[in-house]
């Protein structure tokens, strides 16, 4: 993708074809029920909003002004009135930067795919006046944008910016965010998941426990799934830099069926603890790929 | 098709090697950089041997290159008689033309030469001839050529030399050159005075078969007078403390011709010491002594020469003088004059080398005297520490040192120099007397000794010695009948130490007065003094070994300076020892470019005797047959080795090789930038 300068950094992200195809969809988070956009959604709290939920006992404290008087001439009780909390979700994406994301045979590495895809998100969000938050992780947390609804800018300069560079690590970075996102909210991990699904589960399970709706998207080059090669050549490990001969046509069946049950064994493990995963490929184009995601994320709301 | 040398194809397992390269050299070319090897890692390791040839051209071109390099190498030949083969009166000729310095004998070099020529001028555009000078070498001037010119000013510029006759070397090049040869004829011709001293018969020079033996004898009679000076003697005398020199020039006259009024002459150093007249019949000797001269410095070259005659290069005989160096000597004694008098009178015998004694006491001994000493002598003393530590120090810087162990000889234990231990006395005074025996005969100091009734140690009775024990790398050249050491050496360092196990006086032993005593103190103090007697004169042919007459170290930088004038180094790497190959004096320069020592070169004196032999005993002797006329027969198939030679398609196969690696390279380069 040409890079372009634009006045807002990171707006070349901002594929317009991209967003055509992504902006009549909602997005809706499937735990929590709280509405995107000013009154359109329901949350599970109450607090100060026009819409009214019930009514309840009064208990010596509560604010008198909330009382319903005309409720207390009716019945001679007190009855709190309470409403309906018009919240607004936080919605991070938490994006690997590790040094196996920086690869690419098609002319788009894993990497920038993941930012466009990232950034096409944050966009989606921001535009349902969700608060939008961005982390950036190797095997540390590597930038940190809090949650909020005027970050969308800062989400877009950040992303610019970052060059993946280190090897990864999923678990240490996670459980570290785990402990800092006290509030519910959609958590997207985009990664090439290059680990264990065991612990890759681990990994995410500390998130998942504390109430977030995670969303994982498992960003993969086309070489990764069909390693099309076809010369005898060492091949390097991007982040370990180990060093073993490989002769790809002997390896390519063995090396298909292996990547097969490892993406089979996420789908698994992340429809097991309701993780949604979507495997993407970076030689198909975005648009198509957030389109079938929303897609499917919507039918699953009509579902419940 | 044949092949010379078959045993190479074993060298076509190395087509193995491209195939290899083919395989593993794209694995290197480039490194494929993948996200993870997490599922790589899991599949087992594929060997090479499942890997895929990429590029079938290049690898047939390397293989092809190199069966074609192995091919050469098998020297292969073909048997078709298409290939041109060398015409069959081609002949290879070894001319031998004999240098040595009789042909310097009135015209007989000139005849040679224009006999060399004659030779050459027979050689044909299909021969191929070979010059070769010899003397008591041979030396290949020039080797299988046809170019006449070549051959031609090889012999004008070849010139007589001062070695003498030897046909055995000669014949033995000439065979050599005539069996690398793959010419049908073979012969040699030598151009010679054949003198009967070149020839003993004994050599076993064979040439190869088929060879034809020309002799070309350059002989005259020889009726001109030739006087040789056949070596010099030398009388030494001191005349108010210089040492004057009596030369004795022994003059022999080789021909039948007697010699009337011809002189001799002594020079040394440039000047004329003096010249004596000279007559000496025909086929007889005789001497001419000069008057006394003295001896000034060291290293004074001299000659006597004779008036010219026939043959010059044996007129003239060359000498080295220097006044003898007495051997200082110290004797370090207790301070009584009895114990010492056998020893001192000893010492004080002989003139080669006359020994300088001196006598001292263990607390006189100054630096400078043993700076000036070749030996010390301790005869039966008790030594201190520090001059057993100043005595050790002096023989590792190569003095030497002679240790009579006597009743009161004591040496301290933590100095180790001496060769033995001196241990307690042993008093065999009563019952019979020790008796001295198990010489090493061997050893310098009792080699002369070896021959029967030449001195008898065993008869000498020794009523009492030291029970000594050898140290660590002593030599123990004498015992006591007891088995105990008598004479122990050791090498110290530079010098060496000599223990006796007894007295130099009567007090213990009868030595000191018996005939063996002054032979063996002498010799003994000869060999720890090193003394070496100077050779005045060496003969051409000689090698001369430069660290021994310089009597100094190998030096960094030193240079003969040969009679002609060439200088010569003699560096840490090369030898250190030269072939005399001129007549004169050579010089040995040190570091300051000073004469070191100066060695004279004579002529041998035998080869100024100019009887001829019969070449034909020569002939007989070399080719096997009488006449030595033979021949291989004109149109004798050529060997193997021949036709290899000839046909020369190693040489083909060996470009076409090349050529292929040369295509190989640039196609792997066209295929890598691709």
């Amino acid at each position: 993708m040409a890079r372009e300068t634009h006045a807002v950094p990171g707006a070349q992200f901002m594929d317009p074809a991209v967003l055509a195809r992504i902006g009549n969809l909602e997005l809706i988070s499937r735990a929590v029920a709280d509405g995107f956009i000013n009154g359109l959604h329901k949350a599970p709290y109450f607090g100060a909003s026009v819409d009214f939920a019930e009514h309840r006992g009064y208990v010596p404290g509560d604010d008198v002004r909330r009382m319903d008087w005309k409720l207390w001439a009716r019945t001679d009780r007190y009855y709190i009135k309470e409403y309906e909390a018009e919240t607004n979700m936080n919605f991070s994406v938490l994006l690997d930067a590790s040094k196996s994301m920086d690869y690419g045979s098609r002319g788009i590495t894993k990497f920038e795919y993941a930012r466009i895809l990232t950034a096409c998100l944050t966009n989606l969000v921001h535009h349902q006046r969700d608060r939008v938050g961005f982390v950036a992780f190797d095997d540390e947390v590597v930038e940190y944008v809090p949650p909020s609804a005027k970050h969308m800018e800062t989400v877009l300069h950040v992303l610019d910016r970052l060059k993946p560079g280190r090897p990864g690590n999923l678990k240490k970075p996670l459980h570290k965010l785990a402990e800092h996102f006290g509030r519910r909210g959609v958590v997207v991990v985009v990664s090439d998941f290059y680990d264990e699904p065991e612990a890759i589960l681990d990994a995410v399970s500390p998130l998942r426990f504390r109430g977030q709706d995670i969303i994982a998207f498992h960003v993969l080059d086309p070489s990764e799934l069909e390693f099309g090669f076809t010369d005898a050549q060492p091949f390097e490990d991007l982040e370990s830099g180990e060093q073993m001969p490989v002769v790809p046509e002997a390896f390519r069946e063995e090396y298909r069926s292996l990547v097969r049950a490892h993406i089979d064994a996420l789908t698994r493990s992340f429809a097991g603890v309701r993780v949604d995963y979507t495997m993407l490929d970076t030689s198909k184009p975005l648009d198509f790929a957030l389109y079938r995601y929303l897609g499917s994320r919507a039918k699953m709301m009509k579902v419940r | 098709m044949q092949f010379l040398a078959p045993l190479f194809f074993a060298a076509l397992a190395g087509l193995t090697i491209p195939v290899l390269l083919h395989l593993t050299q794209r694995e290197k070319k480039q490194i494929v950089r993948f996200p993870s090897l997490m599922f790589v890692r899991r599949i087992p390791y594929q060997s090479v041997r499942r890997r895929k040839i990429q590029n079938w051209l290049l690898l047939m071109v390397r293989m092809a290159a190199l069966a074609l390099i192995i091919l050469a190498f098998a020297r292969p030949l073909l048997d078709s008689g298409s290939v041109p083969t060398a015409g069959a009166n081609a002949r290879e000729v070894v001319i031998l033309v004999d240098t040595s310095y009789s042909m310097g004998f009135g015209d007989r070099w000139a005849r040679a030469q224009a006999a060399a020529r004659d030779q050459i001028a027979k050689v044909a555009p299909s021969d191929r001839a070979s010059v070769v000078l010899f003397g008591s070498g041979a030396d290949i001037q020039l080797r299988s050529t046809a170019e006449r010119s070549r051959l031609q000013a090889t012999v004008d510029s070849a010139t007589p030399s001062p070695s003498s006759t030897r046909f055995s070397p000669a014949l033995k090049v000439a065979g050599s050159i005539l069996a690398d040869s793959t010419l049908p004829k073979r012969e040699v011709v030598i151009i010679s005075d054949f003198q009967r001293g070149g020839w003993r018969g004994e050599e076993g020079a064979k040439l190869p078969e088929g060879t034809t033996l020309t002799p070309v004898a350059v002989q005259d009679a020889a009726d001109k007078p030739n006087l040789t000076v056949t070596g010099v003697t030398f009388a030494r005398s001191s005349f108010s403390d210089q040492q004057r020199l009596v030369v004795t020039a022994g003059i022999t006259n080789r021909t039948e011709q007697p010699v009337k009024g011809s002189s001799i002459t002594l020079e040394v150093g440039g000047l004329t010491v003096g010249t004596k007249p000279v007559a000496v019949e025909g086929g007889s000797s005789t001497t001419v002594v000069f008057d006394a001269f003295t001896v000034s410095g060291r290293n004074m070259r001299a000659s006597v020469k004779l008036a010219p005659d026939a043959l010059a290069a044996d007129n003239t005989f060359n000498f080295v003088v220097s006044p003898i160096e007495p051997v200082h000597i110290t004797v370090i004694d207790r301070g009584n004059a009895a114990s010492a008098l056998y020893l001192t009178r000893v010492l004080s015998i002989g003139n080669t080398p006359k020994f300088e004694a001196v006598v001292r006491q263990g607390d006189a001994i100054s630096d400078e005297d043993l700076r000036k000493s070749a030996v010390v002598v301790l005869n039966d003393v008790e030594v201190d520490t520090p001059l057993a530590r100043r005595l050790a120090r002096y023989v590792e810087q190569g003095g030497g040192m002679f240790v009579a162990a006597g009743p009161r000889a004591r040496w301290p234990q933590e100095v180790d120099a001496l060769p033995g231990t001196i241990g307690q006395p042993i008093d065999r005074t009563r019952g019979d007397a020790a008796r001295v025996g198990a010489l090493e005969y061997g050893h310098p100091v009792f080699e002369p000794f070896r021959a029967p009734r030449s001195g008898d140690f065993s008869a000498i009775p020794v009523y009492g010695y030291r029970n000594l024990t050898a140290a660590q790398g002593a030599q123990v050249l004498a015992r006591f009948d007891a088995g105990t050491p008598a004479v122990l050496e050791r090498v110290v360092g530079r010098g060496r130490v000599m223990l006796w196990g007894s007295t130099l006086d009567v007090s213990w032993s009868d030595l000191p007065t018996k005939p063996v005593f002054l032979p063996f103190i002498h010799q003994a103090v000869r060999h720890l003094a090193g003394y070496t007697e100077p050779e005045p004169w060496l003969t051409v042919g000689q090698v001369l070994n430069a660290s021994a007459v310089t009597a100094r170290g190998p030096a960094a930088q030193r240079v003969v300076l040969t009679p002609s004038g060439r200088r010569l180094p003699l560096d840490d790497e090369g030898t250190d020892v030269l072939e005399l190959t001129e007549q004169g004096f050579y010089e040995i320069r040190g570091d300051a470019n000073q004469a070191d020592a100066i060695v004279a070169a004579n002529v041998d004196p035998a080869e100024s005797d100019l009887t001829p032999m019969d070449p034909r005993e020569i002939t007989a002797a070399a080719v096997g047959g009488g006449d030595g006329s033979g021949g291989a027969p004109a149109g004798v198939p050529l060997t193997p080795e021949a036709k290899e030679k000839n046909q020369r398609l190693w040489w083909y196969l060996l470009v076409a090789g090349i050529l292929l690696l040369g295509a190989d390279t640039l196609l792997s380069n066209r295929l890598a930038k691709a």
